[in-house]
């Protein structure tokens, strides 16, 4: 009798940890997939096209509009991530600002965000080298990258640690030089 | 008076000739080899460290303008398809020196912060033996972003082929 009041105690206790388990686990596959404009590479995308970029079964996933372009995590030879910045104010009123009398529109170019870049190297059936770039926002390329690695994909640069301040690849950046 | 119309004449005479056998060296070291294909090897940076992106915007950029000048075939680095063809060029290309400068310093200033990219380019065919060699320089002075020198690069560098290496068969 004791043992049935215990069972149907824990039964749904046991039910509801199991649910918030599973949701936190698809909640985690979704909170992969990133904003990011694809600059060049991707195959059937047009350069500069804004899109949702994601690693789904040992895929990456990049999805604008109605294209969607998939590489294959195990034909990636190398992913680097690094970073770079942008504009803060958007291009026509930027345009436009440069009218301002005696260049006061250039101070808007001083406000800049930063973000992170993914540049991936991969090879199609043919064997033919290709080369893709993304933009996305700041710290989401190493999470892009770490999930590629971890679905076969190869890299030459290290893989950083996480917590670990972000920066980038393993060669020089491509960071705004101070002058 | 009589001297210096007869240094005139051999200065001007001396000029033209001089000019006539450049043009005809000019002529000379221009091979035009008309080509249906043409393979972009990949970017190579030995010596000047490149930001990976740098080097994958070259390429891409520059496939991109090949096959806009109206190549029948534009190959990539390791395709096989490569393999058949017959008239086949081969570009290989090496970063030489690389300035990554500052787009916000470009946009505030308007005269410091330029991007520049130097690379030596040069043709050869299937075997590997030397076609052209010719150093091609990216800019990017005034507007827009740090990658756009490797699209000012691609479009330098087409050009080169397709003056020096004219289609056969245009697309």
């Amino acid at each position: 009798m004791k043992i049935r009041t215990t069972t149907k105690t824990f039964m749904p206790v046991a039910l509801f940890l199991a649910a918030i388990a599973t949701a936190a686990v698809s909640g985690q596959e979704a909170s992969n997939a990133v904003k990011a404009v694809q600059l060049t590479g991707m195959p059937g995308v047009k350069a500069n096209a804004k899109g949702i970029l994601s690693v789904e079964n040992g895929n990456l996933h990049f999805v604008h509009g109605k294209a969607i372009s998939d590489v294959s995590a195990s034909v990636i030879q190398d992913v680097v991530s690094g970073s770079d910045s942008q504009k803060s104010v958007g291009k026509t009123v930027g345009a436009i600002s440069m009218a301002a009398p005696y260049g006061g529109g250039r101070v808007l170019s001083l406000f800049r965000s930063k973000i992170d870049t993914l540049t991936v190297e991969y090879r199609d059936a043919d064997g033919a080298f290709h080369g893709a770039i993304f933009t996305m926002p700041l710290g989401t390329a190493e999470l892009i990258k770490r999930e590629l690695i971890a679905q076969g994909a190869h890299t030459t640069a290290p893989v950083e640690q996480a917590g670990s301040p972000h920066s980038s690849s393993s060669t020089a950046p491509n960071k705004e030089q101070k002058q | 008076m009589k001297h210096v119309r007869k240094v005139g004449v051999f200065l001007f005479l001396s000029a033209l000739f001089s000019s006539g056998s450049a043009l005809w060296a000019g002529k000379e070291h221009s091979p035009k080899i008309s080509t249906s294909a043409i393979q972009v090897d990949i970017i190579q940076s030995d010596e000047t460290p490149v930001p990976t992106e740098f080097k994958v915007a070259l390429y891409e950029n520059l496939i991109g303008q090949l096959e806009k000048r109206g190549f029948q075939h534009v190959y990539r680095e390791g395709d096989r398809n490569a393999l058949s063809a017959t008239d086949l060029v081969v570009l290989h290309s090496t970063v030489q020196r690389f300035k990554p400068g500052s787009e916000k310093a470009r946009e505030v200033t308007t005269v410091a912060g330029a991007t520049s990219i130097s690379v030596h380019c040069q043709f050869t065919n299937a075997e590997g033996q030397p076609l052209l060699e010719q150093d091609v320089t990216g800019k990017v002075r005034f507007f827009g972003g740090n990658l756009r020198a490797t699209y000012d690069f691609a479009k330098k560098a087409s050009r080169i082929a397709y003056e020096n290496f004219p289609p056969t068969n245009r697309k």
